[in-house]
């Protein structure tokens, strides 16, 4: 077996997500999902409950009057909004841990993955742009790979650091070279296992290399640059630093400006706070 | 043991405690500037993001160079520090791989401060800046000593 193979096979050892979850999941796949179906369901579990209600009345995902029921937090927030909470109740229990590989402590991967998520809507919103309905959703995902990864790099980080500072090359290319996968593809594999949407699963593949992506999808270009903006403001930083190359096409596409960037650096350190106090806790 | 004093991402510490070691990580493109005057022995340590505010209306002045950086030096003046005898080291403003200029935050951070020390005839004792590298900043109370750490490897500055 290549190294490839043994990390794959790996990475499907990894908890499915919790089965609330995945019912609801299904549910709203469904093309006659309801809200008040979904609410019962939801109400069911009692965390998804507490979650939905937490998220409805944050003011970066809801806010505004009080809500007290799953079914007005649900028309409140609406099913893009669900989806999102449902799948983030799924991931962050995964994503909490320390993952020594990559030089993350406890609780950094999942901040991270917050950071991208909210760096790309704070960004579309800066950009008056309506972000597309996965855009959260993958930004929060973009990094599930470091997780698996994380386990061979903790026995042999050296290798991959050395590369990438002697041959100069962004550090999911040295990972590449040296196991044969690089923490992206891995990621979007274990997700499509997971059954997660294809916008999704392309997004996270692709979030380091937006130019090298088969089709094009905004979404895709607001996570890369969620991504930039959470990695130079230095949130979720491990071993691999700043070591990754910006793509100038997603930029140019989005038409990010200067001031639309430090706007958006200067929003996410406040609305990271409230979201990774609700999410931490699920 | 030294109590590690944390200073997060936009914000600032002063610390005249010598059992006390101010602290910053995660300094990715970002400035990290300690300031130490060995006759007050008081220390100060700040993180920011960006080189200046977008707006008029500054909710976290340590956010920024402009604002921040001179907040924190008349705070350590009114602590009993000198402008002669302050001493500053900046760490951090690292880039990632291909970033344009315009967008290059870490160079306009260090620019900001360069600018700002040279307008009012402040030198900086020592730098380490630049590269792809995360890094850590130390403060150490009872020294005045600057560590930076990363990727596993520790340094004095």
């Amino acid at each position: 077996m290549s190294v490839r193979e043994e990390i794959i096979a790996q990475a499907m050892n990894l908890p499915q997500m919790p089965a609330p979850v995945v019912r609801v999941m299904n549910y709203l796949s469904r093309p006659d999902a309801d809200l008040n179906e979904l609410a019962k369901l939801i109400e069911y579990d009692p965390g998804l409950t507490v979650n939905v209600l937490r998220m409805a009345n944050s003011s970066f995902f809801g806010g505004g009057v009080q809500v007290s029921t799953v079914r007005d937090a649900l028309f409140r927030l609406g099913t893009r909004r669900v989806v999102q909470l449902v799948i983030a109740s799924g991931v962050a229990p995964n994503a909490r841990s320390a993952v020594v590989g990559y030089g993350l402590e406890e609780g950094e991967l999942l901040r991270q993955a917050i950071a991208v998520g909210v760096a790309a809507e704070l960004l579309a919103a800066e950009l008056d742009l309506r972000a597309p309905d996965h855009t959260f959703t993958s930004g929060l995902l973009c990094n599930i790979g470091k997780k698996v990864l994380g386990g061979f790099l903790e026995v042999d980080a050296g290798p991959i650091l050395a590369m990438a500072a002697r041959e100069h090359v962004p550090f999911e290319q040295a990972e590449r070279e040296v196991l044969g996968i690089d923490h992206a593809e891995l990621g979007a594999e274990l997700l499509s296992r997971w059954s997660l949407p294809p916008s999704i699963v392309e997004c996270v593949r692709w979030h380091l290399d937006p130019c090298s992506a088969p089709g094009s999808d905004q979404a895709l270009d607001l996570v890369h640059v969620g991504f930039v903006l959470a990695t130079m403001a230095g949130i979720g930083q491990g071993l691999d630093g700043l070591n990754y190359m910006v793509c100038q096409k997603s930029f140019e596409r989005l038409n990010v400006t200067p001031l639309a960037m430090a706007r958006t650096m200067e929003k996410l350190l406040e609305a990271l706070a409230e979201i990774e106090e609700i999410l931490s806790s699920v | 043991m030294l109590k590690r004093i944390v200073v997060g991402i936009s914000d600032m510490k002063i610390s005249a405690r010598a059992s006390e070691v101010l602290v910053t990580h995660s300094l990715g493109s970002c400035l990290g500037l300690a300031a130490w005057d060995a006759g007050a022995r008081v220390g100060g340590l700040i993180h920011c993001l960006l080189p200046k505010a977008t707006g008029p209306d500054v909710k976290n002045p340590n956010m920024y160079v402009n604002v921040g950086v001179p907040a924190m030096i008349r705070k350590m003046l009114s602590k009993g520090c000198t402008k002669e005898g302050l001493v500053f080291r900046a760490a951090g403003c690292a880039r990632m791989l291909g970033i344009q200029n315009q967008f290059d935050t870490g160079s306009q951070n260090l620019a900001m401060l360069e600018a700002l020390f040279a307008k009012n005839g402040v030198k900086l004792a020592a730098k380490d800046v630049g590269g792809s590298i995360p890094r850590t900043m130390y403060l150490c109370m009872d020294t005045g000593q600057v560590t930076i750490t990363s990727q596993g490897k520790e340094w004095l500055l």
